[in-house]
């Protein structure tokens, strides 16, 4: 399952696993955000090309918008995974400590 | 040490997909840092099954094998069209984020991701068979893939 709601710094807390059947609800939570975003990922347990897919239109559309998505507390894993899509070239990536 | 479960040709079927995945390593013991990427692997093999093969037979079948250090899996479609997910484009992950579109990354992972990724097809039968194996000894995306052939 995935969850995701806004931190008490701002950040957006997503959690859990974010495949295909999952996407809908992440977008429809991605379209309402606006601005410079952190996506807080240290409870983010699994992505696919899906899930990359709306991690993608959302930046297209807030960079477009003078924004931007910054990913914080990226574990090895999705690290990896972002690497060999190129999103480590259209994303800020702070990987989890 | 094998396990076989047909499921539903729908997004819906990545849920119970998942759990077969999990239940299997812990039954075999299997080191479950390669658990995401064969679910990975599984996601993006399946749901291309489901999107480009809509007429397709109603269930897909997804056998897993315990092998050394790792598992083997092969989803098995039927009356499908023959399209060899070894042979499909690779994705240009280079590009401006203007220029980026969301798919084709899907096939361009897995093909990263997994030891070895094998197609077969019988037009006869309308039935493809795709096959991946990954294990702990195996190769990660710097390494080079050791394609099994058609």
């Amino acid at each position: 399952m995935l969850a995701m709601n806004y931190g008490a710094d701002g950040a957006v807390v997503i959690s859990g696993r974010l495949d295909a059947a999952q996407c809908p609800a992440a977008l429809a939570f991605f379209e309402k955000v606006d601005g410079t975003v952190t996506l807080d990922c240290r409870g983010l347990e699994y992505i696919s090309s899906a899930g990359l897919g709306v991690l993608l239109k959302t930046q297209k559309r807030l960079t477009a918008a003078g924004g931007k998505l910054r990913l914080v507390g990226v574990s090895r894993h999705l690290q990896d995974i972002f690497l060999y899509s190129g999103f480590d070239q259209i994303f800020e990536i702070e990987p989890a400590r | 040490m094998k396990s076989a479960r047909s499921f539903r040709r729908s997004f819906d079927s990545l849920e119970d997909i998942f759990a077969l995945t999990a239940d299997f390593f812990a039954a075999h013991g299997l080191d479950r840092e390669l658990l995401p990427t064969v679910d990975l692997a599984l996601e993006e093999l399946f749901t291309n099954m489901v999107k480009y093969s809509p007429a397709g037979a109603p269930l897909i079948r997804i056998e897993m094998t315990a092998a050394q250090d790792g598992v083997e899996v092969t989803l098995t479609d039927y009356d499908v069209d023959h399209f060899d997910v070894t042979q499909a484009p690779e994705a240009d992950i280079n590009l401006p984020i203007e220029e980026r579109k969301p798919g084709k990354l899907g096939l361009h992972l897995v093909r990263r991701l997994v030891d070895s990724l094998q197609y077969e097809y019988s037009s006869d039968r309308r039935e493809s068979r795709t096959t991946f194996r990954k294990t702990r000894a195996g190769r990660t995306a710097s390494g080079s893939m050791v394609k099994l052939g058609e």
